[in-house]
């Protein structure tokens, strides 16, 4: 598990830092892609580790498939379930 | 030396070939390699030419391997997955054997070299990106826009997922590298302990005990990464996949 968490982290950064690295090497914008897209990369891998942990909502994609389809359910259960994922997810950012 | 921890990972050409400046010579990972995929083919195909209704002790580990893998791949991206069942047990039996082939002494450790788990990956993550793309169209972007961001934060969201959608095969590669080339390290430093102690009398010989019952432990606990590390990378094939399959929401 650490190993799993840790290297989920280190992964964004370092693709951050990689993507920032290029976008300067073609914009011309020196220091300033590489700075802020390494910062981005730092919220990445804290994303990619709580969605590790579970502490956010998975992938939008997962939350798709966890809920059933709509034909099935009345729309007032819907509403509720989406806000429940809603607040889960924002209750990690 | 004789205990160098790192010896084991190095590679050696057997059969020297270089094509156009290119040096693709058969080396002792390329042999472990083909070993890895003749041992799996040959197990699958002779534990399941009896076809027996009652499995034998073979057959039913061949068809409890298929079982796992699909129950798995079901799980994480629903029937419309099985497509890919091919791709994804084809890449847990061959990490599975790499790894298990890893533990016997003497052997190469195939996935213990970051640029073989890092072909691994993109192939996951290529066919992720070629599928999605085929089947949604731009439809497969909408991976990136999470529902109910107010739109002032979508930009910085976008961003923040494409870059954790990027980490993805260089997490997924590194995981598997990191923890077959530790272990493995670990269990040859701990190895390399009783050999130096053995060598220093009666009194080293006693102290000698305890890390050889740590080698002990470490070896049982090797198979268990060993397995653990190849369902983690076919599990984690399957939730990609599953993004592949269904994007938007």
């Amino acid at each position: 598990m650490a190993v799993r968490v840790s290297s989920d982290f280190i992964a964004a950064i370092f693709v951050g830092a990689v993507l920032g690295w290029g976008v300067d090497q073609i914009a011309g914008t020196e220091p300033l892609g590489f700075i802020v897209l390494l910062l981005l990369g730092f919220a990445a891998g804290v994303l990619n580790v709580m969605r590790t942990l579970g502490l956010v909502a998975q992938a939008p994609s997962a939350q798709a498939r966890a809920a059933p389809p709509p034909a099935a359910v009345s729309s007032a259960g819907n509403e509720a379930r989406r806000d429940d994922t809603e607040e889960k997810g924002r209750e990690g950012r | 030396m004789a205990n160098d921890p790192i010896k084991q990972f190095e590679i050696s050409t057997i059969v020297p070939i270089e094509i156009a400046n290119l040096d693709l010579s058969f080396t002792n990972s390329s042999l472990f390699m083909v070993a890895t995929t003749a041992a799996v083919s040959a197990f699958l195909v002779l534990s399941t030419k009896g076809r027996g209704l009652v499995p034998g002790r073979w057959q039913a580990a061949a068809e409890m391997s298929y079982e796992f893998v699909a129950g798995m791949l079901r799980d994480a991206a629903g029937t419309q997955g099985m497509r890919f069942f091919p791709l994804v047990f084809s890449l847990f039996m061959f990490i599975l054997f790499a790894n298990m082939f890893g533990m016997f002494p003497y052997f190469f450790t195939v996935t213990s070299h970051i640029i073989v788990t890092f072909a691994l990956a993109m192939l996951v993550i290529g066919t992720v990106v070629i599928y999605g793309f085929m089947k949604h169209g731009l439809g497969f972007l909408k991976l990136f826009v999470p529902e109910g961001v107010p739109g002032y934060l979508v930009p910085l969201v976008v961003v923040i997922e494409v870059i954790s959608f990027l980490s993805r095969p260089l997490s997924l590669s590194v995981r598997l590298f990191a923890n077959m080339l530790a272990g493995h390290i670990t269990l040859k430093v701990f190895a390399g302990f009783v050999v130096s102690l053995s060598g220093l009398g009666f009194v080293g010989i006693v102290g000698s005990i305890l890390p050889l019952i740590m080698t002990v432990a470490i070896t049982a606990l090797e198979f268990l990464v060993a397995f653990l590390q190849a369902y983690v990378f076919a599990v984690l094939t399957c939730m990609y996949l599953n993004d592949a399959l269904h994007p938007s929401h």
